[in-house]
């Protein structure tokens, strides 16, 4: 335990500028996944304090926009422990290799996990905290949120920071695998067969811990089974979207790599290929936004149509509803599209940090620096767009004829929602740009 | 000491100099390499060869001293260019050869040799058909649309060299091409790189730690503490 205590702090302080980088990566993921998730739950559990008659009906629709919101946040928080543990199993196969005992290994791996991730939940707490007033000025049910309405409280916070934490160290112990088993097979960057059972573990893991939130949060049994029910149905389609997912971006792709041309073809190959090479990797990367555009569009001309419908007779109770499930929609679709970025930019940096050396070759046979960008930059924003526009008008296609009373009656409504999948896209063209100085130094340190 | 040559020099350097903080990488390094001639530059590990390499090839900027390139608009001096004339200069007048081969993993062999000319704005059909001629010269016929990863070590490492040949450069850089391939398919690779580059009026740059690869170059430098100690022409070569 010692040794091992030790080894990790000595890894952990004896960084490079890169792996410095590589080092901070998991940590800020880890933060933002924290920062959410606790914002998205204490935001939730607002809904839960509202008595009335249209209670159960504010509290379907928070567990519906927690059960979105949990599927691009499972996503950041799977990517924050792969970078995690990409990062170790270069040092520990070295270990393995100079004959480090198996115990050993797992401690570290242990050890490093949980500190990386405790030290990235720490900070989300920091980003709950400053999240919190800015949210609390939002109105709901006719009155301002405040700040103390989105702090989750002290007992979920803590059971939400072991939940993550723990999720980091089984994650790290399942990748150990490849290192114990087969450390060669590491070394040398051939990756071992991925076991299903882990993934069947990992979701029965899940589901225990929201059942644990739920009882944490004070949920009743009644809402309960509408949470469990809406998170079965989502998951369901869920899966059936991520069957047929990764197969749209793979024709898209092989389409774009038939017709990549013209002044950028270099880069739009690069970037049809990088897609195509693994099609399920960068469905994984945009799939939360593909349900929560669905959901949006769907819902939203849903609303623009009820407005029309209820133009002048309607209560300021029905009023009230209607602003309330607007701004929700809103809310949803920009949570979705942070996460989603802050997946991209975490995912964008770990790619520079490993392919350091295959970028630096591409800026010696003359490729500019601008041009890895605008492909690294097409690979992410293309299967996005395919993503959120296509959800968007498979929900409008879905809805036809209220779409196009919609249009033509309210179309500020839908505008609004057009607008909102804009800008979320643009947030993550942010979030891409944001990694490009990592890899101009990267090329420049090389 | 000097390194000069009979025929009419296609690249020159003058008196280059880089040091990296208080290591002195180059101390003055002068040296002219030949259209066609094929020059092996060896040395211990830290001697300088590859940050040699790096200043000829305009991959880095010596502090001090010039390099020239007899380009075929006539005289152009590497050493002032900027980033990005540096970065054309390397797309039009260069081929590289990396020791891993470098391929991107997810393009074709046909894609990954092409990508030169695509960078510099050639039409993708002329690229490609330029690229399908280079890998059926290093005998790779039938496998273009395979992947890096489908590929042997000398096939990677034979797809590297075709894609240092389309665009006809000037100058070939090889950085330790044979260093991660064992002996009989290192002999292949050099043999290709060879007909390909001096076999085609190029002029080829190899660094290596590999006395075979050295013994069938035309000239080899030997370089200790940034300076070129020794030098020597290959009779075989030669002759």
């Amino acid at each position: 335990m010692r040794t091992a205590t030790r080894l990790t702090g000595l890894m952990l302080r004896r960084s490079t500028d890169a792996n410095r980088a590589s080092l901070a990566l998991p940590v800020v993921a880890f933060a933002v996944v924290t920062a959410l998730t606790l914002t998205v739950l204490g935001g939730a559990r607002f809904f839960f304090t509202i008595e009335g008659p249209t209670a159960p009906l504010y509290q379907s629709l928070a567990a519906l926009a927690v059960t979105l919101l949990l599927i691009p946040l499972l996503t950041l928080c799977g990517s924050a422990a792969r970078l995690s543990a990409r990062r170790r199993d270069q040092h520990l196969s070295t270990l393995r290799l100079l004959g480090a005992p198996t115990r050993t290994i797992t401690t570290m791996t242990v050890l490093e996990s949980t500190v990386l991730a405790a030290a990235g939940t720490l900070l989300g707490v920091l980003g709950h905290l400053a999240l919190a007033p800015l949210l609390g000025l939002l109105t709901f049910h006719g009155e301002r949120l405040g700040a103390g309405h989105i702090l989750l409280g002290v007992s979920g916070t803590l059971l939400c920071l072991v939940g993550l934490i723990l999720m980091a160290s089984v994650s790290a112990l399942v990748g150990l695998r490849g290192v114990v088993v087969s450390p060669l097979g590491v070394r040398t960057r051939q990756s071992a067969p991925r076991l299903s059972w882990a993934r069947a573990v990992a979701v029965v893991a899940a589901l225990g811990a929201g059942m644990l939130a739920a009882q944490a949060l004070r949920i009743d049994q009644g809402t309960l089974s509408i949470v469990v029910g809406l998170a079965v149905s989502f998951g369901l389609t869920m899966a059936v979207l991520n069957l047929v997912g990764p197969w749209v971006l793979g024709v898209v792709a092989r389409r774009q790599v038939r017709r990549a041309g013209g002044r950028f073809t270099a880069e739009r190959l690069l970037a049809a290929r990088t897609v195509l090479d693994n099609p399920r990797a960068a469905w994984r990367q945009v799939s939360g936004v593909a349900l929560t555009s669905f959901v949006a569009v769907f819902a939203g001309v849903g609303l623009a149509f009820t407005n029309v419908l209820a133009a002048g007779g309607s209560t300021p109770e029905d009023d009230l509803l209607l602003a309330d499930l607007r701004t929700g929609i809103a809310l949803t679709l920009v949570i979705s599209f942070v996460t989603v970025a802050a997946s991209v930019a975490v995912n964008q940096g770990a790619d520079i940090l490993e392919r350091r050396e295959l970028f630096t070759s591409l800026e010696r046979i003359g490729m500019p620096l601008d041009g890895m960008d605008r492909a690294r930059r097409l690979a992410v924003l293309s299967p996005l767009r395919v993503v959120a526009l296509g959800s968007a008008a498979a929900a409008a296609l879905l809805v036809l004829p209220l779409t196009g009373t919609v249009l033509l009656t309210d179309p500020l409504s839908l505008g609004t929602i057009a607008a909102l999948l804009a800008a979320g896209i643009a947030v993550v063209w942010v979030a891409l740009r944001a990694t490009s100085p990592l890899l101009a130094r990267v090329v420049a340190d090389a | 000491m000097h390194s000069t040559v009979a025929a009419p020099p296609v690249l020159t350097a003058v008196a280059v100099a880089k040091s990296y903080g208080p290591t002195v990488a180059l101390a003055g390094v002068s040296l002219q390499i030949a259209a066609a001639e094929s020059v092996a530059v060896m040395g211990a590990s830290g001697s300088g060869k590859t940050t040699l390499l790096h200043c000829l090839a305009g991959i880095i900027e010596p502090d001090a001293g010039a390099v020239t390139l007899a380009g075929p608009q006539g005289a152009l001096r590497v050493d002032t260019l900027g980033p990005e004339g540096r970065s054309r200069l390397r797309r039009q007048h260069y081929g590289f050869v990396f020791q891993q081969g470098l391929l991107l993993p997810e393009l074709t062999a046909l894609e990954n040799v092409a990508l030169p000319l695509l960078l510099d704005g050639v039409d993708r059909h002329r690229a490609e058909a330029e690229a399908a001629h280079w890998l059926a010269q290093l005998g790779l016929t039938g496998m273009e649309e395979r992947r890096p990863g489908q590929l042997s070590g000398g096939q990677q490492q034979r797809v590297a060299v075709a894609r240092a040949q389309v665009g006809s450069p000037s100058v070939v850089f090889a950085d330790e091409p044979t260093g991660a391939l064992d002996s009989r398919t290192s002999e292949q690779v050099v043999t290709a790189l060879l007909q390909t580059t001096t076999g085609a009026g190029r002029s080829l740059v190899v660094v290596t730690h590999d006395q075979r690869v050295a013994a069938v170059c035309d000239r080899v430098l030997e370089l200790s503490d940034g300076l070129i100690v020794n030098e020597h022409v290959n009779r075989r070569r030669a002759a």
